[in-house]
């Protein structure tokens, strides 16, 4: 009896109608983010059966193999197109093509299989996102492995047929073609694999959203206390009675709360950043170079110009809350409060790690880019892989971002708002009375 | 009491606070407070007092009417005003994690001039509150009588030409409240004015010089304690309040 009683009035005071509607939202957050990312693999999956190819060995062989491709399977049916190449720049034949991956099979193929020899196959595939969606197997590297198959089949059927298989001859079975990978980036290319380029970047550059992530977070929940502690102490009044501007009281609130901030990112930066130093150190030999070829290795402009969006992030952060702090009734609703930030935080965050934003479909990418924050946790793809009118776009629209919520801020500290606003407004329904004493 | 036209620090002229349209947490409240004057305004809790009080500190923007406080209207020149007032709200607190001396130090260094003058001030403030070694605690361990001391020292450090104190001793002990009282009487006999506000009557009885009775936000009478008394044949202050608004 006493129990439940006790239980019903915990549970009253946790659940309650903010709390639910939070709930819902992240429900209707989670339902749509999992529908994005069905719908990419989906994507990836129809991607994974489309072989583009191009013949350029065009022996009875070759066209063998090709057909071989063609030929449907129990749980697969490839889609696979020929094309003819104009040049072999094949950065700019990938750009001109409009395609993500596609084969050549190099003139003087058949004759490498015949002599015994391996193979050469030219894989080349485009970069254009480190997100993990974007970096899925391509149906042309699914080709790969089909043709190495459709080779050994081949010599199989032919070195049996003559009798017993040489020692080198079981070599070149082992591996019977010699793939050579070349990935673009824009309208460079270098020889090495998408993937390991992926997994080489993704591990270099897995702190920045995180770092993005506790810096919006830390500094949005810090001012918000401080707002809301000025208001209901009522040190808040005493302040802006003082003769001292409300814009040196509100910039001095930013500032201190951007450092609180800084020093946060840099310690979880320091700390993320040596347990990740094991990743670094087992990197191929030539990612260095290879990076540094295809423009997506970490210059001070990159730096540079990533902390830029960080910095207009954070202060966004910090004036939007300034804005929902004003709205505080008590300590505890203060929590509540950060938590509109948190979602608008979270959405993109998860969303940029998963899949190329700027390859979404309209109006969940427009809405995407509508959050001020997206634009920082795009920042890196857009310098690495060349979307400079996005990045200059997104911190554009960022910047007038701060300046309407910082007029707003402004707005609230000089009028009475910041005295008469309660979050009913913002998450219920509005007072029936005002307030009168 | 005598109102000589030089001698007046605030002038309240029809002031009016709507926070729907319609519905006045203020309306049309006018009166004058002189230099060493103690007025008080003493009603219930949501009579309007506060919200007045706010207006006239600058925090709150009137829906109609304005208030002078030293010649400077709160409308056209709250910069001014803000230089020529303080204000205690009622149930303030301080910075919890300040020392009391550190916390005097930064409020001083809001209201003065240069780093000489902050000093006098937070002398001035450390004479008035008795806190003594205290001042080197942490606000959080005081205990409400001294935080409110502290508080109030803050006010009248800077020696301001209006000193306004909302509910100055609610919630204190009888020891501390008296001691409230005699502070704010010493300081208005050497030239500071005060506005008060306070729901406790008896209180304003013994330390104001005029009081103006508001309910609903009207403002319904103005005078002094003794002229009210007399005027509503009443033997104290409650009294006269129960009588004022029974008769509107």
């Amino acid at each position: 009896m006493k129990f439940a009683s006790l239980f019903k009035k915990e549970l009253r005071e946790m659940l309650s109608p903010q709390t639910i509607i939070m709930l819902v939202f992240v429900l209707i957050v989670m339902v749509g983010l999992s529908g994005m990312v069905n719908g990419a693999m989906d994507e990836a999956q129809e991607e994974s059966s489309k072989i583009t190819i191009c013949d350029l060995d065009d022996t009875d062989f070759s066209r063998s193999v090709i057909k071989f491709l063609k030929t449907p399977t129990a749980d697969m049916k490839n889609d696979v197109k020929i094309i003819k190449l104009e040049s072999d720049d094949y950065a700019k034949e990938i750009n001109r093509l409009g395609l993500k991956s596609f084969i050549v099979v190099p003139e003087g193929f058949t004759e490498s299989v015949n002599k015994g020899e391996q193979a050469k196959l030219i894989y080349v595939s485009k970069m254009t996102s480190l997100s993990t969606m974007s970096n899925v197997n391509s149906g042309s590297e699914t080709a790969v492995t089909l043709i190495e198959a459709a080779v050994k089949s081949a010599l199989y059927t032919d070195k049996v047929s003559k009798g017993q298989l040489t020692e080198d001859e079981v070599t070149q079975l082992n591996s019977p073609v010699d793939v050579q990978e070349q990935t673009i980036v824009g309208g460079k290319s270098a020889n090495i694999s998408q993937l390991i380029l992926y997994s080489a970047s993704y591990s270099q550059t897995m702190l920045m959203p995180l770092v993005v992530y506790m810096l919006i977070l830390l500094g949005s929940q810090t001012m918000i206390n401080a707002v809301a502690a000025e208001k209901l102490d009522k040190t808040l009044e005493t302040l802006l009675s003082a003769p001292v501007s409300r814009i040196s009281v509100l910039s001095a609130k930013m500032l201190a709360a951007a450092v609180v901030a800084l020093l946060n990112a840099v310690v979880y930066m320091l700390g993320m950043n040596n347990m990740t130093s094991g990743v670094s150190s087992s990197l191929p030999d030539n990612y260095t170079e290879m990076a540094k070829q295809l423009g997506l290795n970490f210059t001070t402009t990159t730096y540079v110009m990533i902390g830029a969006q960080m910095l207009v992030s954070t202060l966004i952060a910090l004036s939007v809350s300034i804005i929902l702090g004003a709205f505080a009734k008590s300590v505890k609703s203060s929590q509540m409060l950060s938590m509109p930030i948190l979602f608008i935080t979270v959405v993109p965050f998860m969303v940029s790690m998963f899949m190329d934003i700027s390859s979404l479909p309209g109006a969940v990418r427009y809405l995407l880019y509508a959050i001020p924050f997206t634009h920082t946790f795009m920042a890196s793809d857009c310098i690495l892989f060349g979307k400079t009118s996005l990045y200059v776009g997104g911190l554009i629209y960022q910047i007038i971002f701060l300046i309407v919520c910082m007029a707003i801020a402004l707005k609230i500290f000089t009028s009475d708002k910041i005295f008469t606003a309660s979050e009913t407004r913002i998450f219920g329904k509005k007072k029936k009375h005002a307030e009168a004493d | 009491m005598e109102n000589s036209q030089e001698n007046i620090v605030l002038r309240v002229e029809g002031l009016s606070k709507a926070y729907k349209k319609g519905v006045f947490a203020s309306k049309d409240v006018s009166f004058s407070v002189k230099k060493g004057e103690i007025f008080a305004l003493i009603g219930p809790n949501g009579a309007g007092k506060t919200t007045t009080i706010r207006m006239i500190a600058t925090l709150l923007k009137p829906t109609e009417g304005d208030a002078l406080v030293d010649g400077n209207s709160i409308i056209s020149a709250p910069e001014k005003v803000r230089r020529c007032l303080t204000y205690l709200p009622d149930e303030a607190g301080a910075y919890k994690n300040m020392k009391g001396r550190q916390y005097l130090r930064f409020m001083a260094d809001m209201y003065a001039d240069n780093k000489q003058q902050s000093a006098e001030f937070v002398k001035r403030a450390e004479e008035i509150c008795g806190l003594g070694e205290r001042l080197d605690d942490k606000v959080e361990s005081y205990s409400r009588g001294m935080i409110r001391k502290l508080l109030l020292a803050r006010t009248i450090m800077s020696r301001p030409e209006l000193a306004i104190l909302d509910e100055p001793t609610s919630g204190l002990d009888i020891i501390n409240a008296l001691d409230i009282r005699r502070m704010i009487r010493s300081l208005a006999e050497q030239g500071m004015s005060f506005l008060l506000s306070s729901h406790n009557m008896l209180e304003i009885e013994y330390v104001s010089d005029r009081v103006g009775i508001i309910a609903k936000g009207n403002l319904l009478e103005v005078g002094t304690p003794a002229e009210l008394l007399e005027k509503y044949g009443a033997e104290n202050l409650e009294e006269v309040f129960e009588r004022v608004v029974s008769s509107r």
